[in-house]
């Protein structure tokens, strides 16, 4: 894939290619509240936040739907940050242009493409913190950067036997200017990239913790069911919502295109009231369709004429004929 | 509209709520318990599972006035901490993937052990066939159930 990919390249890209195209946006409020960005002592980009307690928290741009990006992006970012990874932590990224899906143009997850588009600017994202941890302890220790090296969370000076810590480390780090370029790892050295990894989300999933949509609460917050017409293509010819208004805790009936909204303060009200409907359909212009017709229809395009050639490589009928 | 006390995760709670309402929504809608998921309504897949005194039980076909007087248990409160035996044979295992039906494996899981310590795997099977995971973890459930049971034993 080009980085270039427009999104409705991508999109038909995914389509064609059958890739079972998952999307995501991030919605506001999904995630769990994210601390202030204050509390970080040292937070160089978007994605690096250490805290002076040595907790290193990765902020995760893309959503997790059990594919494990919770777990992958971080240990791109941990992997050149050399950060320990006991002491690592996630939390779902907030709406920001700087986690623009460089695939698809907008802040998404999909296609696959979440450690494809990751991989370089990830683990740049953990090399300048890198560099900023270490420069930060050279200038402490007054020794030349070069002879410091990051270990586990760790900055080492190893011809005097110096250490001290990412948390010890943090504010001093957030004064070192951000390097414009980071070298990053030999493929030789990696000790996450490539080895199976416990995933981070799972203590909070086995406690029923994770807010997926249907968990999320706003202030103020109804909830609409949708009773659709029994075919596709149909509309309400008339209703009667008297005694669906009538149920307790029913706000509202609304009529929008192919059915009728019930708008209440709770699920069950919804449902009740969804039930309580008395609707009049037209069924359109599908009204008699069945699968008798419908093959029917297929069995007649079969017979007619051959299609429009969309593409042709070679000479396949020949190639048939000559192998039977 | 009924008045109600429910005792959930140990807790007293009074709730007002109409005679036909699952104890699904009384959890999810007025107490916001919301790791109980919705996944059929019908009981069909096991997701809304809970325990009503100890014994797994579909909270979408339980009436809440029906759970009155019981001691209800959620997936929040089967332990304070994660430290179940079953929650922590789930992350050894790394059971789930997407989690949506996982409360209420765990929560079948759980109750299952109680009344059968050393399950088979055909006894594994009986138990779980009510829960069902899209995701297909079921190879990895079902060994995980086991990694429980004998770290039930050692216990």
């Amino acid at each position: 894939m080009s980085a270039t990919l427009s999104r409705r390249d991508f999109l038909k890209t995914g389509a064609a290619t059958g890739a079972g195209l998952v999307i995501a946006v991030q919605l506001q409020g999904c995630a769990k509240p994210a601390p202030p960005l204050s509390t970080a002592a040292f937070a160089p980009n978007a994605w690096v936040r250490v805290q002076t307690d040595g907790t290193v928290l990765i902020e995760v741009d893309r959503s997790e739907m059990g594919q494990g990006v919770s777990t992958a992006l971080p240990m791109l970012v941990a992997e050149e940050l050399e950060a320990d990874w006991s002491a690592v932590r996630y939390e779902a990224a907030p709406a920001n242009p700087a986690y623009i899906n460089k695939l698809t143009g907008m802040q998404l997850t999909g296609g696959s493409t979440a450690v494809p588009n990751g991989w370089v600017p990830l683990r740049q994202a953990g090399a300048q913190a890198r560099e900023m941890l270490v420069a930060a302890a050279a200038a402490r220790w007054g020794v030349d950067r070069a002879a410091c090296r990051a270990e586990n969370s760790r900055v080492l000076h190893d011809a005097s036997g110096r250490a001290a810590t990412y948390g010890e480390l943090a504010a001093d780090a957030a004064k070192q200017p951000v390097p414009e370029t980071v070298k990053l790892k030999d493929p030789k050295d990696w000790k996450l990239i490539g080895k199976s990894v416990p995933r981070l989300d799972l203590p909070a999933v086995v406690g029923g913790e994770p807010v997926f949509a249907q968990d999320v609460r706003v202030p103020g917050m109804l909830v609409a069911q949708v009773e659709r017409s029994p075919v596709l293509g149909g509309s309400v010819r008339s209703m009667d919502a008297a005694e669906a208004k009538a149920v307790p805790g029913v706000r509202a009936v609304v009529q929008i295109t192919g059915g009728v909204a019930v708008i209440a303060e709770d699920f069950w009200a919804a449902k009740k009231g969804r039930e309580a409907l008395v609707i009049d359909w037209d069924e359109g212009p599908n009204a008699a369709l069945d699968s008798d017709g419908v093959r029917a229809t297929l069995q007649a395009l079969l017979a007619g004429p051959e299609g429009a050639v969309v593409r042709q490589d070679g000479d396949a009928p020949g190639t048939i004929a000559s192998l039977t | 509209m009924p008045a109600i006390t429910l005792r959930i995760n140990g807790q007293d709670k009074q709730v007002d709520v109409p005679e036909d309402m699952p104890l699904l929504w009384v959890l999810r809608d007025r107490l916001d318990l919301t790791g109980t998921k919705f996944g059929c309504g019908i009981g069909s897949c096991g997701a809304c599972t809970v325990h009503l005194d100890g014994v797994a039980v579909r909270s979408c076909q339980t009436p809440a006035v029906a759970a009155a007087g019981k001691a209800v248990t959620t997936i929040e409160g089967l332990s304070s901490d994660g430290s179940h035996p079953v929650q922590q044979a789930w992350i050894e295992a790394q059971v789930p993937q997407c989690g949506y039906c996982q409360s209420g494996q765990i929560m079948s899981a759980a109750a299952l052990l109680v009344t059968n310590p050393n399950p088979s795997d055909s006894d594994i099977d009986t138990a779980m066939s009510g829960n069902l995971c899209r995701c297909g973890t079921y190879q990895r459930i079902r060994k995980a159930i086991h990694r429980a049971a004998e770290s039930g034993k050692t216990t």
